[in-house]
C-alpha cells in the first residue's frame, strides 16, 4: 500500500438496507473522532423500511467526510466508494457526487448469476472516467458470513475501509466492541471481529492506496458525537421542556424516540397522538397549564398543524414546533432533504399571524435553539418554529460538549444562549392581547383563552377597534424581535464587496465553506446566513447595500419565473434585486464547490 | 395549591351572560355543571372547562374558572395536554354532536381508549346550530336541515352504542330538562377516575323545537342500580325505571342500542388503565438525572 497525506477526504459504504452499512459507518467515525480527526457523516436512508435485496430502492449507506479541520458540512464529491453490488453503485452513480479521480472497490460476490449487469455498470463507471477495483471477500470470511446467516458483510468493508484510511486495527476493535459488545452472543462476536480482520487484511494486501488524514489525538476538552435530532432532543431537556407530544412522520420521529427513553429521567414525558392535529393540541394543553411542551414535525404534519398554530397566537398559548423538513410537496420524498416548507412556516395559518421561525444551520444551533425558543414564544406567547432539515436531522459530528442551562424561568436565558442566535434581550413587560395570561390554579384569575377576537379583558368582541388593536398587539410583538435583532455574522467579517451570498438553515455550512474559500482566492465576497429567519434584523437593507449583488442558496426549486422562498422573502423585505444563484430540489444537500462554481461564474 | 376561603356559590361562577338563544338546553347544560361544582365545593380556580367549537363550545366562557375555548373538534387533545401537565385539576370538556362525533371523531375515540380523567360532556342538539342548521351525525332520519333539504340521508350515528363499542369506561346518558338528573350524572362523572362521557340531549328551540318533547316522559326510560344514578326524583312515577347493572356491559349494549331511548348509567369500569396515569407515573418512577450527564452517552 502506497500512503498518500490528505487534508480532506470523502468516502462512501453503499450496500442493500438491513445489512449493517450505517453500523459500520457509527463505528468508523467514533474510531475517527477518537483519533482527533474531524468528521461529518450522512447516512443513505431508504424510505421504505426493507426494499428487496439488490434492488435501485434497496440503497442505504453512509457518506464520510474527514478532515483535519473542523467540517461544516458533507462537502463536495466522493473520493472512494465501497459499493456492495453494481445495482446500488449503479443507483448511486445517478447522483453524479463522485471526484474525477474516484475510485470505486466493487464486490463482485454477485457477479456469477448477473454477468452482464455488472458488465453494464462497470462500463457505465469507465465512460464517466472512474477507476473500479473489483474484489471479492476471502473464502474464509465468506464462509463466517454463512454461519451467521448472511450477516456481517459490512465488518469485512470496515476492515477495509479502516485498512485504507489508516485505522489501526485495535482502535476498530475498541469501538466494534462498545458498539455490539454486549449486544451480541460471545461467538457472534468474535466471528464479526474475525471478518473484521480478513477485510483489513484484504485491503492491505490487495489494494494499492491508502490515505491518512492528519489528527490531534483528543485533548482534554470533552468533545462528543451527535446527530442533529438528538442534539435538538437534548435540548429540549435542557431548555426545560417537559412533554414532547408528536406523530409518527419521518424524518422527525427519532426526536420522539430519543425522547422516550431519556425524558423521563430528566422529568418528562413523550405524548404520540392519533393524529398531528392531535399532538400541537396536547402540546398546547400542556402550555396552557404552564408545563412547557413542544411539538416536532415534518411537511405533511406542518399542513395539519396549521388551524392550530394559527389559534396559538390568537389565544396566546406559548408553542414550539419543530419542522424537519423533507422534500415536498405532499408526500414527496420523506427521506431527502429540502428548505421548502419556509414560507408555510412564515404565512401558515389562515388570516394575518404571527410568529417566529428559526433556522438551525448546525448540531450546536440543534441544541441550543430550544432553550432560545422556549425564551421567544414565553416572552411574546406566540408561536416559534425551529427549522430543521432532513440532512441536519441525520448528520452526524463531532463537537465540544456544549454549555447546559438547565433553564427553568425563561427570563435567566443566558446570554451565549442569545448571542448564538445574535439577538438582544427582549424588553420586560411586553403587551399582550389579554390582560390576565395567568396559568391554572392561580386564584382571581380565571384565564379563559379562545380563537375569537377579544378585548383586553378577555372578552369575546367583534368590534372594529378591538380587533384592529389585536392585529397591532400581536404584530407588535414580532417587531419586538426584529428590533432586537443584531446584524447576522458576516462570513470572514467581509463587509463590502461585488456579491453577497446569503442563507438559512442547513445550508450554512457549504455556504460559509464556499465563501472562505472565495475570499482566499481574492474574490470579493461575502457571506452571511441567518438563525433567525422571521422576522428579519431590520438593518438589512444597508448590509445588502455594500454588495454589488445580492444572491441566495436555498435547497427549493427557482427558475426565471418561480423564485425561492428566501429570495422571495428577501426582495419584499428590501427592495433589492435579489436572486437565487443555487436554488435545487433534487432532495441532496448542495455542495461547497458547487457554490464556489456559481460565484466564480457570476463574478466572471 | 390554595384553598378557596369562603363556600363557593353558583353566582361565583356566573359570567357575563351567555349568548345563547333563549330556551337553549346549553343554559341547563352550564348551570348543572356549576350546581355540581357547588355541591362537591369544588375550588373554580383549580377547574378548566376545555370545548370546541359550536353553541355549546361557548360553555367554556360561561364558567367562571379557567377555560380554553379551542378549535372545532380539537378539545379532548388541549384537555388531554391538560391531564398530563396538571393533573390536579378538575377538568371538565364540552362538545357538541358535530365537534365531537365528525370532526373530533379521531379524538373522542382515542381519549375515550387513552381514558384520562376528565369529564366529557357532549351536548347532542342532533344538528350543527351555530352553522345554521346543517345535518350532523346524529341527526335523525328525515329531518330536513339545510344541507339535507330533502330530510337527512342517514341513520344518526348513536354516542353511546359508540362509545361502549370502543371501550368506555364511563358511559352516561342524560338530558338538559332534567336538572336532578343531569347533576346526578356529573357527580357520577366526576367521580369516577378515568374518562367519563356523558351524552345529554340537548334541546336547540331555534333550529329544532319539536325535537324532544319535554314535556312528556313516557317515550323514554331511566336505567336505575345502586352503583348507577337516581332516576330524576320529579319524574319518578311519571316513565318506566329499568333496573341494570352498570357493570354488565353486554346489557349496556342492549339498551344502547334499543329504539327507545334510555337515560341513566349504562356502563362502568373503575379498573381501565389510565394512559394519563401511566405516562405520569412513568416519570415519577424513573431515577432523576443530572443536566450535567446529559451527553453521558454521546462522549467520544
Ligand atoms: S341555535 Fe340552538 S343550540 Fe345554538 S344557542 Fe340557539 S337554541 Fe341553542
Amino acid at each position: 500500500m502506497s500512503k498518500e497525506n490528505l487534508k480532506v477526504s470523502r468516502f462512501e459504504l453503499l450496500m442493500d438496507a438491513g445489512f449493517g452499512a450505517q453500523k459500520a459507518g457509527d463505528i468508523l467515525i467514533r474510531a475517527f473522532a477518537h483519533m482527533g480527526k474531524y468528521v461529518f457523516i450522512e447516512p443513505m436512508i431508504p424510505a421504505e423500511i426493507s426494499p428487496p435485496a439488490r434492488s435501485r430502492p434497496a440503497l442505504s449507506g453512509v457518506i464520510v467526510r474527514t478532515a483535519e479541520f473542523d467540517l461544516k458540512n458533507i462537502g463536495n464529491d466522493t473520493d472512494l466508494i465501497i459499493a456492495q453490488h453494481e445495482i446500488v453503485l449503479d443507483r448511486r452513480l445517478d447522483d453524479e457526487e463522485y471526484s474525477p479521480d474516484c475510485k470505486i472497490l466493487l464486490d463482485m460476490g454477485y457477479k456469477a448469476s448477473n454477468e452482464d449487469s455488472y458488465e453494464q455498470v462497470c462500463k457505465r463507471a469507465s465512460k464517466n472516467g472512474i477507476n473500479v477495483y473489483p474484489f471479492e471477500l476471502s473464502a474464509e470470511a465468506q464462509m463466517l458470513i454463512k454461519a451467521l446467516g448472511g450477516k456481517g458483510r459490512n465488518m469485512y468493508y470496515l476492515g477495509m475501509l479502516s485498512a485504507i484510511y489508516c485505522v489501526p486495527e485495535e482502535f476498530m476493535i475498541d469501538e466494534i466492541t462498545a458498539i455490539f459488545g454486549k449486544r451480541l452472543a460471545p461467538e457472534v462476536y468474535d466471528k464479526n471481529i474475525k471478518i473484521f480482520h480478513y477485510g483489513h487484511e484484504h485491503a492491505s494486501t490487495n489494494f494499492q492506496h491508502s490515505y491518512e488524514i492528519a489528527g490531534k489525538p483528543s485533548d482534554d476538552k470533552d468533545r462528543i458525537l451527535i446527530d442533529g435530532n438528538t442534539a435538538l432532543s437534548l435540548g429540549l431537556i435542557d431548555a426545560g421542556v417537559k412533554l414532547l407530544s408528536g406523530y409518527p412522520i419521518t424524518p422527525a420521529s427519532s426526536i420522539m424516540h430519543t425522547l422516550a427513553k431519556v425524558s423521563p429521567s430528566y422529568g418528562g414525558m413523550v405524548h404520540q397522538a392519533e393524529d398531528e392535529i392531535s399532538a400541537i393540541g396536547t402540546a398546547l394543553g400542556s402550555y396552557f397549564g404552564g408545563v412547557p411542551a413542544a411539538t416536532a414535525t415534518s411537511g405533511p404534519g406542518l399542513s395539519l398543524k396549521q388551524e392550530f398554530i394559527g389559534y396559538a397566537g390568537v389565544a396566546e398559548i406559548p408553542i414550539i414546533i419543530i419542522d424537519v423538513q423533507r422534500s415536498g410537496p405532499s408526500t414527496g420524498m420523506p427521506t431527502k432533504t429540502e428548505q421548502s416548507d419556509l414560507t408555510a412556516a412564515i404565512f401558515g395559518a389562515h388570516g394575518d399571524h404571527t410568529k417566529i421561525v428559526i433556522g438551525v444551520g448546525n448540531v450546536l444551533d440543534c441544541f441550543y435553539a430550544p432553550a432560545f425558543a422556549r425564551y421567544l414564544t414565553e416572552k411574546l406567547r406566540l408561536p416559534v418554529f425551529i427549522m430543521s432539515d432532513f440532512i441536519m436531522a441525520n448528520s452526524y459530528k463531532v463537537i465540544e460538549k456544549p454549555k447546559t442551562c438547565e433553564l427553568k424561568d425563561v427570563d435567566d436565558i443566558p446570554d451565549y444562549i442569545l448571542d448564538h442566535f445574535w439577538m438582544d434581550r427582549l424588553p420586560d413587560n411586553i403587551e399582550m392581547v389579554r390582560d390576565i395570561q395567568a396559568n391554572p390554579g392561580t386564584p382571581g384569575q380565571m384565564r379563559r383563552v379562545t380563537g375569537l377576537n377579544t378585548d383586553k379583558s378577555g372578552s369575546v368582541n367583534y368590534f372594529a377597534k378591538t380587533n384592529q388593536r389585536s392585529h397591532a398587539v400581536r404584530n407588535e410583538k414580532v417587531h419586538h424581535v426584529q428590533r432586537a435583532l443584531r446584524a447576522p455574522e458576516l462570513f470572514g467579517g467581509v463587509e463590502e464587496g461585488e456579491l453577497l451570498v446569503v442563507g438559512w438553515g442547513t445550508t450554512r455550512g457549504s455556504i460559509a465553506e464556499a465563501v472562505h474559500s472565495c475570499q482566499d482566492q481574492g474574490l470579493k465576497v461575502g457571506g452571511m446566513c441567518f438563525r433567525v429567519v422571521y422576522p428579519l434584523p431590520l438593518m438589512l437593507k444597508e448590509i445588502f447595500s455594500k454588495f454589488k449583488k445580492v444572491v441566495t442558496v436555498e435547497m427549493a426549486y427557482g427558475d426565471e419565473y418561480k423564485r425561492t422562498p428566501l429570495a422571495m422573502f428577501l426582495r419584499s423585505k428590501t427592495l433589492v434585486d435579489i436572486e437565487p444563484m443555487v436554488c435545487r430540489a433534487t432532495g441532496r444537500p448542495i455542495s461547497p464547490q458547487t457554490i464556489e462554481n456559481e460565484i466564480k461564474e457570476i463574478l466572471k | 395549591m390554595s384553598a378557596q376561603t369562603e363556600p363557593l356559590t353558583v353566582k361565583d361562577l356566573n359570567t357575563e351572560s351567555p349568548r345563547w338563544c333563549a330556551g337553549c338546553g346549553d343554559f341547563s347544560i352550564i348551570m348543572a355543571v356549576k350546581r355540581f361544582m357547588v355541591d362537591a365545593q369544588l375550588t373554580a380556580h383549580e377547574t378548566v372547562n376545555v370545548s370546541g367549537i359550536g353553541c355549546s363550545g361557548r360553555a367554556s366562557f360561561y364558567i367562571d374558572t379557567y377555560g380554553v375555548h379551542s378549535i372545532h373538534g380539537r378539545a379532548i387533545p388541549v384537555a388531554m395536554g391538560l391531564a398530563l401537565a396538571r393533573p390536579e385539576l378538575n377538568l371538565f370538556i364540552h362538545s357538541g354532536d358535530g365537534d365531537a362525533m365528525s370532526i373530533g371523531g379521531c379524538h373522542l375515540i382515542h381519549g375515550v381508549n387513552k381514558n384520562f380523567n376528565c369529564v366529557f360532556i357532549m351536548y347532542d342538539n342532533e344538528l350543527y346550530a351555530l352553522t345554521k342548521s346543517q345535518t350532523s351525525p346524529t341527526t335523525r332520519k328525515g329531518h330536513k336541515t339545510n344541507t339535507q333539504p330533502a330530510g337527512s340521508y342517514l341513520d344518526p350515528i348513536h354516542a353511546v352504542s359508540l362509545v361502549l363499542g370502543i371501550g368506555g369506561s364511563f358511559v352516561a346518558s342524560t338530558a338538559d330538562w332534567m336538572p336532578d338528573h343531569l347533576t346526578n350524572t356529573l357527580k357520577a362523572a366526576f367521580a369516577h377516575k378515568g374518562f367519563s362521557f356523558v351524552h345529554v340531549s340537548q334541546r336547540c328551540p331555534h333550529f329544532d323545537p319539536n325535537n324532544f318533547d319535554h314535556k312528556t316522559s313516557s317515550w323514554f326510560s331511566f336505567l336505575e342500580d345502586d352503583k348507577g344514578i337516581a332516576p330524576d326524583k320529579r319524574l319518578v312515577g311519571k316513565t318506566e325505571v329499568v333496573k341494570h347493572d352498570p357493570t354488565n356491559k353486554e346489557e349496556a349494549f342492549k339498551f344502547a342500542s334499543s329504539e327507545r331511548p334510555y337515560f341513566g348509567l349504562f356502563y362502568v369500569d373503575p379498573n381501565k388503565p389510565r394512559y394519563d396515569q401511566i405516562l405520569i407515573n412513568q416519570t415519577k418512577e424513573t431515577p432523576s438525572q443530572p443536566i450535567a450527564d446529559l451527553f453521558k452517552t454521546f462522549k467520544i
